[in-house]
């Protein structure tokens, strides 16, 4: 889709929710969503995971409405793993390029994509076939820089004090983009769990109260917007994958404003419910997001095959 | 300081020494992972090229090393002209001219000691023969390598790094943003990706600054007195075809023999009827300065062909421009030519019977002596956890020139050196300690870059299967077997596609009754390859609760604990 394409998509889609609504017929949401606000919670099924990353950003109000002109970016995809990306174990090249692509296209000063693996950096920034899909954009692409961690209080009972990265928390705007899959742990890692990777210091330790100390982070620094890659996701043997038997197709990106709103979205795909998720759980309770999506104004294009469960 | 001229063959050398250091100090920094499968670079280059690894080797091993040819080139080089190899080419050699600017040039200060290098040859050799290789401890491009890899290159990182990171922190304005830019620069250059820690830098590089250090009690001590390449070389050159002929009217004004870096004595007198020293030096005028040195005392040592790098310097310094190099007949094949080994008799570097057989009987001797403190077969050393496609221990350590390039490559940086773990023989040998490093599941560099095929090179899909060991946990200081904590760091880090560990459910009761529900994990025998990546990242990060051995590690027929393994791997029914 080129961008007249889309600004001509754009047009059309908000003449028609301009359209009154024959009260009654149409479901809440969608009486919501006709209302001028763009929607907070969008899901989008089918195409190219970079026209959907595209169609999920429109159908939120475009990128304009988070990346202001001049604005520091930063996007923290999941590279956690020396995994290609057909193993879905690291967020999907395209959908990171084009997240960057909108938000320089919305006139961000820096663009800045960063993670800290568990595997070796340089082989997941090359594995993940991310580094090449950002080569040819004005994207800064960097390893953590250990100097750049700043012990931070969290305000948190679990994590309290911690080293988190700067950049992240001094970015005009963080966009968190995950990938949906099966984590042993924490039964599945989507968009809150993803944030652990602009922590520093000896990340094992977490793992005892892992479900607080997610909810604490996100608590402490919320992303502007979630983009959850979902074109391809992990059943089984998560974080790291590893067998093609393990991934699924669903084809879908979930993007949303509220963590949680997206987290319990994603939960869907697994046949899970938000409040199934410990972490989903703590999160709502520290107030961090919405966890009844009915509450939220939302937007499917191309369709929900899957029942929402609450 | 003399200008250089372009007619002199003494600023082609020179050139030409800038051009291999330079060479190789890129194929070093080279010698580092950057994301992708390979490398890119021929990194072992000067290791290919290395005769002597050629020679231990094929002894050792019997076999043909791959490098076979590319080594060649050097005997072939040195045949021709000399040992042009060490004058020319050696990057240590050019280290130690280097280091050598800040001392006096002087005659060669113990010509006995000459022979030891040779006797050191020898000593390597006899004991190759019996499959110990020994020849990385002083061959010059394995020291090298190690000395960078373990100590120098990684106190360069820290220095550099420290340096800036204060520069950092203090935040002054302007400066800062600059040393920053300065910084970045070096990283995406010279620095490492991350800082290596080496458990034995102090040793390695202590012994490297010594052997630069000889330089100031005699420039090229190394090169003259202790290099085994440059002995072996030596040999070669005895059937060199280039030689040197001073012309009628030396007035032995000693210049060549202070400017020679091997102790070759190019002012020997013994080769040629000179006229009388003169009282006075009549020609000073026409003289360079002759570095204040006193008049060199009359030695009986012939002219050494070689202990000659070919390096041009007596050609370049003698005011008289008597010298000249030539091609002609080898020395070996004049009557009455006087190649190194041996010389006449009494004459100095005289390699007699007495000596090569003492030194042989001593390489043959040491083989035992190494050998005894060896675990038996099928005890092998818990902790001695060889790198992926490490050939059985035996021929490991018959191939295996401790030159440190595994190390420099490993991604995680847990490959080290070892100390005494796979004996004395095995000295400075890779072993993989997963506290410091793991293996990482789809790297392949170690066997990309040994020289010898002491680690063979894989395919990421035989690596993926290849077991370097086994991981075992003690449940005495896991977090949910031992305290009823959840954690499972090492399940979400197992990088197997079906995981090696495996989680059970179950539910303990607290110390106050309270019910906990917790994963604890255990471990597929089958599956595990024994990475470490458990073992590096398990909380209990002093001693982990889960630990890798070095038993089930593919390569062994004996270190095996499982009576069946699906996987094919080699165990003790099977034949090698």
């Amino acid at each position: 889709m080129d961008r007249r394409q889309f600004l001509l998509g754009s047009a059309l889609t908000g003449s028609a929710l301009l359209l009154p609504a024959p009260p009654g017929i149409l479901p809440g949401w969608w009486r919501q969503a006709a209302a001028a606000e763009p929607p907070d919670l969008v899901r989008t099924s089918g195409g190219e995971p970079a026209a959907a990353t595209r169609r999920a950003v429109a159908a939120l109000g475009g990128m304009e409405r988070f990346v202001s002109r001049g604005a520091v970016v930063v996007i923290k995809p999941n590279i956690g793993f020396d995994r290609r990306p057909e193993l879905a174990a690291t967020t999907h090249p395209a959908v990171v390029a084009t997240l960057a692509e909108l938000c320089l296209e919305a006139g961000a000063r820096r663009v800045k994509v960063f993670d800290r693996p568990v595997n070796d950096a340089r082989r997941c920034y090359v594995q993940s076939g991310i580094a090449a899909a950002l080569e040819p954009l004005e994207v800064e692409l960097k390893y953590v820089d250990q100097r750049r961690f700043r012990d931070m209080d969290t305000g948190g009972d679990v994590l309290r004090r911690w080293p988190i990265y700067r950049e992240a928390v001094e970015a005009d705007v963080l966009i968190n983009a995950p990938i949906a899959k099966h984590h042993g742990l924490s039964r599945l890692t989507m968009g809150i769990k993803n944030l652990m990777g602009i922590l520093g210091g000896n990340r094992s330790r977490i793992h005892q109260r892992l479900d607080q100390a997610l909810a604490e982070l996100v608590a402490f620094i919320p992303p502007t917007l979630t983009v959850l890659d979902a074109t391809r996701i992990l059943v089984a043997n998560g974080p790291q994958g590893g067998n093609p038997d393990d991934v699924r197709h669903p084809g879908v990106i979930i993007a949303g404003r509220d963590p949680v709103a997206v987290d319990s979205l994603g939960a869907a795909l697994f046949d899970l419910r938000g409040s199934e998720l410990g972490f989903v759980r703590e999160a709502i309770r520290l107030g961090v997001g919405e966890g009844n999506l009915d509450r939220l104004r939302r937007s499917w294009p191309g369709g929900f095959d899957r029942l929402y469960r609450p | 300081m003399r200008l250089p001229r372009l007619n002199s063959l003494r600023t082609w050398r020179l050139l030409s020494q800038a051009f291999f250091l330079l060479l190789f100090l890129l194929l070093f920094l080279e010698t580092e992972g950057k994301g992708g499968d390979e490398l890119g670079w021929p990194v072992k280059l000067f290791l290919d090229f290395d005769p002597l690894i050629l020679l231990t080797t094929l002894l050792a091993t019997q076999t043909v090393p791959v490098t076979f040819l590319l080594a060649l080139v050097v005997v072939g080089l040195t045949l021709l002209l000399g040992r042009v190899f060490c004058g020319w080419i050696c990057p240590f050699g050019t280290l130690h001219n280097l280091c050598g600017l800040a001392a006096r040039h002087r005659l060669i200060r113990h010509p006995a000691w000459l022979q030891w290098k040779y006797l050191l040859l020898i000593i390597m050799l006899a004991a190759a023969t019996l499959g110990v290789q020994q020849a990385g401890l002083l061959d010059p491009v394995s020291l090298l390598i190690r000395s960078l890899t373990v100590g120098i290159y990684p106190a360069f990182s820290h220095a550099v790094s420290a340096l800036f990171d204060t520069i950092y922190l203090w935040q002054i304005g302007g400066i800062s943003a600059v040393s920053e830019w300065l910084y970045g620069f070096l990283r995406a250059t010279v620095l490492p990706f991350r800082q290596p820690v080496f458990s034995q830098s102090l040793l390695i590089s202590g012994l490297f600054i010594t052997i630069l250090a000889l330089n100031f009690h005699e420039r090229r001590f190394w090169c003259r007195y202790l290099c085994p390449l440059g002995a072996l070389l030596a040999l070669f050159s005895r059937w060199s075809l280039l030689s040197r002929e001073v012309a009628e009217g030396c007035n032995h004004c000693g210049a060549c023999g202070r400017h020679c870096p091997g102790g070759a004595e190019p002012h020997s007198r013994r080769d040629f009827a000179a006229p009388p020293r003169p009282a006075a030096r009549t020609t000073k005028s026409t003289e360079r300065p002759a570095d204040d040195a006193p008049s060199p005392p009359a030695t009986a040592l012939p002219w050494l062909a070689g202990e000659c790098h070919a390096c041009f310097n007596c050609d370049d310094v003698c005011p008289r421009r008597l010298i000249s190099f030539g091609f002609r007949r080898p020395a070996a094949w004049r009557k009455g030519g006087r190649a190194t080994l041996p010389a006449p008799a009494g004459t100095g570097p005289d390699l007699g019977r007495r000596q090569l057989l003492g030194a042989a009987a001593l390489g043959i001797a040491g083989v035992p002596l190494l050998r005894i403190s060896h675990p038996p077969e099928g005890r092998a050393q818990p902790l001695l956890i060889r790198p992926p496609g490490a050939v059985p221990e035996k021929e490991f350590l018959g191939r295996c020139v401790k030159c440190g390039e595994c190390m420099k490559v490993c991604l995680t940086g847990g490959l080290q050196p070892t100390l005494l773990e796979a004996g004395l023989e095995g000295l400075w040998t890779p072993k993989l300690v997963p506290r410091r490093g793991y293996c990482e599941y789809h790297c392949t560099l170690c066997g990309q870059v040994c020289p010898t095929g002491a680690i063979e090179p894989l395919t990421i899909a035989e690596k993926t299967e290849t077991k370097i060991g086994l991981a075992m946990f003690d449940r005495n200081r896991c977090l949910p077997w031992a305290h009823g904590i959840p954690c499972i760091v090492c399940e979400e880090v197992c990088p197997t596609p079906k995981k090696a560990i495996w989680l059970e459910e179950v539910e303990v009761t607290g110390r106050d009754g309270q019910r906990v529900r917790l994963k604890r994990p255990h471990l597929d025998l089958e599956l595990c390859i024994g990475c470490g990546i458990c073992e590096h990242l398990c909380p209990v990060s002093d001693k982990p609760a889960v630990r890798v051995t070095s038993i089930g590690e593919s390569r062994s027929r004996e270190n095996q604990l499982l009576l069946y393994n699906p996987a094919g791997i080699l165990t003790s029914n099977q034949p090698y």
